[in-house]
């Protein structure tokens, strides 16, 4: 083609015909695939956020009636609120409330459990039993809900939250203060909040436990020898060294159980009663957001019965993104932290 | 790890694979119904003037009300084998999505248990609803006696007048030994427990509810939580009340809940064998839950029907009505269908759904109870006057 004789001129040699000039870019741009790649990537990514406002915008379009017709007063607290079709009157502070208790309980409960299985998993745990108990948790994690939910209401509720529950009257019942949340007495089917937090407590525990679990074998094994060989016992390095370096990972898997207790319908619905009643025990039966949409949709036949079930979704989506921001701050808080912490 | 996984995993997919190829084998339930239905081809032979169509040719949705769903999917099933032409399909998304789609247009045909409002015949516009079936609710209960039976006693049904039944899920009669439950059952008398009656209600919206709050509304002036298929219920707020998801989430709770009480539709009480109590009618008689008390009430009220031919059949005044009773409907568009083969041949569906023999003995075998005579003829009547562009569907 075109000779260069000394290396001065060499720009000025190069000259393409224009023909040639638009193929061997686009030869240029295709032959190693970055750019396609790259759009198709950013192509997911916005579909991820399109489909995010799609469904708020839907929420918040389809409930306009209903937020119009009862305003603030529809989230307000009060033990006496009404959930009524017929006169098409409705608060829904009854399912705010039921979501928030159940799901913080079942996480409160499910925390300890799941970690103690994660860290005996990875540390502990001889080898023969490492693989049926890792095996053992991931199935727990892929029962469907509905089979928990029948398990909760034939075997679990009757033999496990009656007592359970009879005994937490007896006891927690009479402490001042606490009592509130233990005032009974507990349906003797056992169908209440505080079913619901068990059923939901073991439906997390896989979640938490497979991530926490990943988390913790991800630590290197220098930090585990580091520990050990400054004196530290076993339990010393689990605790001081692996859990605050894991922190915000561990954090993470909570934040994952968290999302699935606010969210699960099925179980939930089978187990808690679907009662509006005043009371806020746990031991009484109550209803959730995500239970009450799935209950009545289908049948809600007067047009603001549908939008304050919608209202109640949009409550719902609000309620997780803004508990999703809180934990992200917090796994970003701890996640700055904890070096110098666990250098410490 | 995956070393190990991978083949394991290949062998279980591998054996699922073989255990679907088993299971595939055994014929449904369904298929007894088919050879009834073969031989009794008469009603809806297709008309022989038009033109045989291929098989699967017309495709018909519909969608409503889960309350006749068990019967709808037989029938669609069944009347493949009739006119093979036909495929028709019912999804059981409930009254509400039902009342939307034929309004919206979506479906060609919906089921529904409640009624249709004013704005919606208006945005409608040529809504026709028609009785399908009709559905009694039953009250099935469940208390611990208070001292055990006698070896040779055996405990007769419980006995509920119509005022107790409001009064218990107004939560005013609130123990099973209360002297109206007990002037009401003398022979149970001794064994009805001085224990609190929990009373389950569904807590999914439903046309059963809609059935059972509509009776206890004709009842008594004294239910003021009105009828609809989802209600504040009073016993709720008085905490002796439990929701349960579906009949089976109501009966699981009646079972699992010691001296509590709740109600199911019948079909589902009598093929789960549950036992239900016994009713006191307006016209003061005791009367069971079955085809022939539910056909009672369908016959007191075979007057009452409105132009859109919707009727309340509760708490009818027969000496053998059962007073819990409730039409599951068909909503059609009457002059807007524009596919006249289509439309045709769902009127045809229908009709053979309502006089088929094997049609109607299939629906009583599930629990329901079909239109009688009276009913039938107004429901064809209404049937006659759809139109497809201008001209009657059926000749």
């Amino acid at each position: 083609m075109w000779v260069v004789e000394n290396g001065i001129e060499m720009t000025k040699q190069i000259s393409i015909p224009p023909e040639r000039h638009w193929f061997s870019r686009l030869q240029r741009i295709t032959r190693h695939g970055d750019s396609p790649w790259q759009a198709i990537i950013i192509v997911m990514a916005v579909l991820v956020m399109v489909l995010m406002l799609a469904i708020g915008w839907m929420l918040w379009r389809e409930s306009a009636d209903a937020r119009a017709a009862f305003g603030w007063g529809f989230l307000t607290p009060s033990l006496d609120t009404s959930w009524d079709p017929v006169n098409d009157k409705f608060e829904a502070w009854p399912f705010i409330y039921g979501t928030l208790l159940t799901a913080l309980t079942a996480i409160v409960l499910a925390i300890p459990i799941s970690l103690g299985v994660a860290i005996f998993m990875s540390e502990l745990c001889p080898d023969w039993l490492r693989m049926p108990l890792n095996w053992l948790v991931e199935l727990l994690a892929a029962i469907p809900s509905v089979v928990y939910g029948l398990w909760g209401i034939f075997v679990f509720l009757p033999l496990v939250v009656t007592p359970v529950g009879g005994a937490l009257f007896e006891t927690l019942g009479k402490v001042p203060m606490l009592n509130v949340l233990f005032t009974g007495p507990i349906p003797p089917s056992g169908a209440s909040r505080l079913g619901a937090a068990f059923i939901l407590t073991i439906m997390i525990i896989p979640t938490i436990t497979a991530v926490t679990r990943d988390v913790l074998l991800s630590i290197p094994s220098s930090q585990r020898e580091a520990a050990l060989a400054l004196g530290a016992t076993q339990w010393e390095t689990i605790w001081q060294v692996l859990l605050p370096y894991g922190l915000s990972g561990i954090l993470g898997a909570v934040i994952l159980g968290l999302g699935r207790a606010l969210g699960e319908t099925m179980a939930v619905t089978m187990v808690i009663g679907n009662s509006i009643e005043g009371s806020p025990s746990l031991l009484r039966p109550g209803y959730t957001m995500a239970s009450v949409i799935a209950n009545e949709f289908a049948e809600a036949v007067t047009k603001l019965h549908t939008q304050a079930l919608i209202e109640i979704g949009l409550v719902l989506f609000f309620m997780t993104l803004l508990l999703n921001m809180v934990a992200r701050l917090l796994v970003w808080r701890v996640a700055r932290r904890t070096p110098q912490e666990a250098r410490a | 790890m995956t070393r190990v996984v991978r083949p394991v995993f290949f062998v279980l997919v591998a054996l699922s694979f073989l255990l679907a190829a088993c299971g595939g084998t055994p014929a449904t339930p369904v298929t007894v119904v088919e050879t009834q239905v073969v031989e009794k081809v008469v009603t809806a032979t297709p008309d022989a003037s038009m033109p045989e169509l291929p098989a699967g040719s017309v495709q018909i949705n519909g969608a409503g009300a889960t309350f006749p769903l068990p019967v709808y999917t037989e029938w669609t099933y069944a009347y493949s084998y009739v006119d093979p032409a036909v495929v028709i399909n019912y999804q059981g998304i409930g009254s509400g999505g039902g009342k939307k789609a034929i309004v919206d247009g979506t479906v060609d045909f919906a089921g529904s248990d409640s009624l249709l409002k004013d704005e919606e015949y208006t945005s409608g516009k040529d809504l026709q609803m028609y009785p399908m079936l009709a559905g009694a609710v039953v009250v099935i209960y469940n208390f611990t006696p208070a001292k055990e039976y006698p070896a040779d006693f055996k405990a007769p049904k419980l006995i509920l007048d119509r005022q107790t039944l409001v009064d218990i899920y107004n939560a005013k009669v609130t123990k099973w030994n209360d002297p109206a439950i007990v002037a009401l059952n003398p022979d149970l008398a001794d064994y009805l427990p001085a224990e609190t009656i929990t009373a389950v209600h569904r807590s999914d919206g439903s046309g059963t509810t809609e059935i059972f709050t509509k009776a206890l509304t004709a009842f008594s002036a004294d239910w003021t939580a009105g009828g609809a298929s989802s209600i504040e219920w009073p016993v709720d707020k008085a905490g002796n009340g439990v929701g349960g998801k579906g009949n089976a989430g109501v009966a699981a709770s009646v079972i699992n809940t010691p001296n509590s009480l709740g109600y199911v539709e019948l079909s589902y009480a009598v093929s789960n064998n549950l036992a239900f109590a016994d009713l006191i009618n307006k016209a003061g008689q005791k009367v069971t839950a079955n085809a022939d008390s539910v056909a009672s009430a369908m016959n007191d009220f075979s007057g009452a029907f409105s132009d859109k031919l919707t009727a309340t059949i509760v708490d009818g005044e027969g000496a053998g009505s059962y007073p819990i009773v409730g039409y599951t409907y068909i909503i059609l568009h009457t002059t807007s269908m524009t596919d006249c083969v289509k439309a045709e041949k769902l009127l045809q569906f229908l009709q053979w759904a309502l006089t088929d023999p094997s049609a109607t003995s299939r629906a009583g075998a599930l629990g329901y109870s079909v239109l009688p005579d009276a009913v039938r003829e107004q429901v064809f009547a209404k049937f006659g006057e759809v139109t497809c562009n201008g001209a009657p569907v059926l000749k």
